[in-house]
């Protein structure tokens, strides 16, 4: 879900244009500026792959770039860290694959 | 092609931005280089572009990441954002820098008289059973997205760790409308009046919504509990419910203690490592200090490393918090100044002279916070034998043992036999775990983390598309 209330200690932000993105071909609505992490989080997607050894689901853990749990394909590319990377229309993300870098 | 610069200054925190307006004041010709789209690094870290903010109503630190940023991109630096920073290196036959970088706008080379590394820190992580579910977030991870993506990280939330930045965390989600479980703080204050920390922690200048933290925190009765940690997660496909349990002084789990708290999502923060990835490849001296988590280069009261023109400021040089690392910035700016020869000795102990009784009061405030608030040596029991130490290679703390018993004395001994820190994230995770596990593993007063070493530092530092590093190649090639 997506934080609407503003307070003081989270002033006010106007989210940028909606555009539409596919996650395992499903769509969702996200908004421009935020990253893959933050639209499926949003959607309560959190499984965002699986470990090629133990197939141990894998989420969002850093945060900023630096654990790579978070990689999915995005159109075709594979390992994009969905916690640095801007959703824009059309977007397809696929979560099913693991890869390696 | 490479281009020969005066001064790179490698990330756009607050460190860098002081240090490359500072040089850039006294005339040294800057180039300032950030993986980001935008300057800010995570403390000053910046709305994605597409986002509105309210030009009024922006928070203290907002405002003062605002100014800073705006005076940079006013000043005469070359700024190049979107840059990863992925090699550095000296030459025998030469005395600049080599940087080899990757991104849309930089030279695949520079090279530099001198080099100012502000790269910054991340989360110190917690290894705890089931801590590879996803629901179990960084702080980082948890402040990123609350703060500036404006999403939730979940509904029903466990906070633990050790430190103020988690009651910033707690109140952020409490005004966001999540709701907290608890707050539980690792370390047992050595003093009553720690008891007092919330309040307390509004006098911390520089987290000026310190005050409404604690207020959010009581006004919501979250409950905080001193001398507890998070020990287990448990779920299916995510986090369904926290294992919590209350922690001896020096942090082991006591047993007959756990408790099981119904919650979605676990954030930990037990304090930040400086990312010194750079500072190592370059081969400056690191050492370990009492308080510090982690590695952290050697420096003199300039901020210098032992390589001459190579200069580590703010968190990537031991944490100390944003109004330390500004202060750092400043010192290495003139001090990169004086080496150019732009401003003269004299010139340069002026300014210095100005700058230290703030630099003295901000490193006694953060000498204090370190003491308090180290990640306690007990924590090193919560792993169990199935627990996994490395993320990426999926190396549990029984295969660590093995190795041990094979021999492996280092954490890289340990890593050619198990591939801990081989993986995607190369070892940033899970460097400092790994030699906690092969100190509890040995139980031995003479293993030390310094006599266990390091992981080497190669290049890439970061995970680079083939055609990045084709492309180094031959650039190299040229004459």
């Amino acid at each position: 879900m997506r934080i609407e209330k503003a307070t003081n200690l989270l002033p006010p932000v106007k989210r940028g244009k909606a555009v539409e993105i596919y996650v395992d071909g499903n769509p969702l609505i996200a908004y421009e500026g935020e990253t893959i992490a933050a639209a499926m989080l949003a959607a309560g997607l959190r499984v965002f792959r699986h470990t090629p050894k133990t197939n141990s689901p894998r989420g969002i853990y850093c945060g900023m770039g630096v654990c790579f749990e978070c990689l999915v394909t995005v159109d075709h590319v594979n390992a994009v860290r969905a916690c640095m990377t801007q959703v824009y229309e059309g977007m397809h993300v696929e979560t099913r694959a693991e890869w390696s870098l | 092609m490479s281009t020969d610069i005066q001064l790179a200054v490698i990330g756009a925190g607050p460190a860098g931005l002081e240090a490359a307006l500072t040089a850039s004041e006294y005339g040294v010709d800057v180039v300032l280089i950030d993986g980001s789209p935008q300057a800010g690094g995570q403390y000053y870290q910046q709305f994605p572009e597409p986002f509105e903010a309210g030009s009024n109503t922006k928070t203290s630190v907002q405002k003062e990441a605002q100014l800073l940023i705006h005076m940079v991109e006013s000043a005469p630096i070359r700024r190049l954002y979107n840059t990863l920073v992925w090699g550095a290196f000296t030459r025998p036959d030469d005395p600049l820098y080599t940087l080899a970088l990757y991104g849309p706008d930089a030279p695949a080379q520079l090279r530099a008289h001198a080099v100012i590394i502000a790269s910054g820190a991340y989360d110190f992580p917690l290894p705890f059973p089931g801590w590879t579910l996803p629901g179990v977030f960084t702080a980082g991870a948890a402040q990123g997205l609350i703060k500036n993506q404006r999403v939730f990280p979940g509904q029903r939330v466990l906070i633990s760790g050790s430190g103020p930045l988690q009651l910033a965390t707690a109140a952020e989600l409490i005004h966001a409308g999540v709701e907290v479980a608890a707050v539980l703080e690792s370390s047992q204050p050595v003093w009553n009046g720690l008891r007092n920390l919330p309040a307390a922690w509004g006098q911390w200048g520089r987290m000026a919504e310190g005050g409404e933290y604690s207020y959010a925190m009581l006004r919501s009765r979250t409950p905080y509990r001193l001398g507890w940690s998070v020990v287990a997660a448990h779920g299916d496909t995510d986090v369904e419910e926290a294992v919590i349990a209350r922690l001896s002084p020096d942090g082991h789990p006591i047993p007959g203690s756990q408790e099981t708290l119904a919650v979605d999502t676990i954030i930990t923060g037990f304090g930040l490592i400086p990312n010194t990835g750079l500072s190592r490849m370059l081969g400056c001296k690191h050492i370990q200090r009492q308080g510090q988590t982690g590695w952290i280069p050697e420096r003199d009261k300039i901020f210098q490393t032992t390589l001459p023109g190579l200069f580590v400021v703010g968190d990537a040089a031991g944490i100390g918090g944003a109004e330390l690392a500004r202060l750092e910035g400043q010192v290495a700016g003139l001090a990169v100044a004086q080496r150019l020869q732009q401003i003269s000795d004299g010139q340069l102990n002026t300014a210095y002279q100005r700058i230290q009784p703030a630099l003295k009061r901000q490193q006694r405030f953060a000498r204090f916070l370190e003491n308090v608030f180290a990640p306690l040596p007990g924590l090193t029991a919560i792993p169990d034998e199935t627990t996994v130490i490395c993320r990426c290679e999926e190396v549990t703390l029984g295969q660590i043992r093995e190795a041990v018993h094979m021999g492996a004395r280092s954490v890289n001994e340990v890593k050619m036999l198990t591939r801990t820190g081989m993986g995607n994230c190369q070892g940033r995770i899970c460097e400092l775990w790994v030699a906690r596990m092969i100190q509890r593993i040995l139980d031995d007063p003479t293993v030390t983390l310094d006599s266990l070493g390091a992981f080497t530092v190669r290049p890439p530092l970061q995970p680079l598309p083939v055609s990045a590093l084709a492309l180094a190649a031959e650039s190299n090639d040229e004459p």
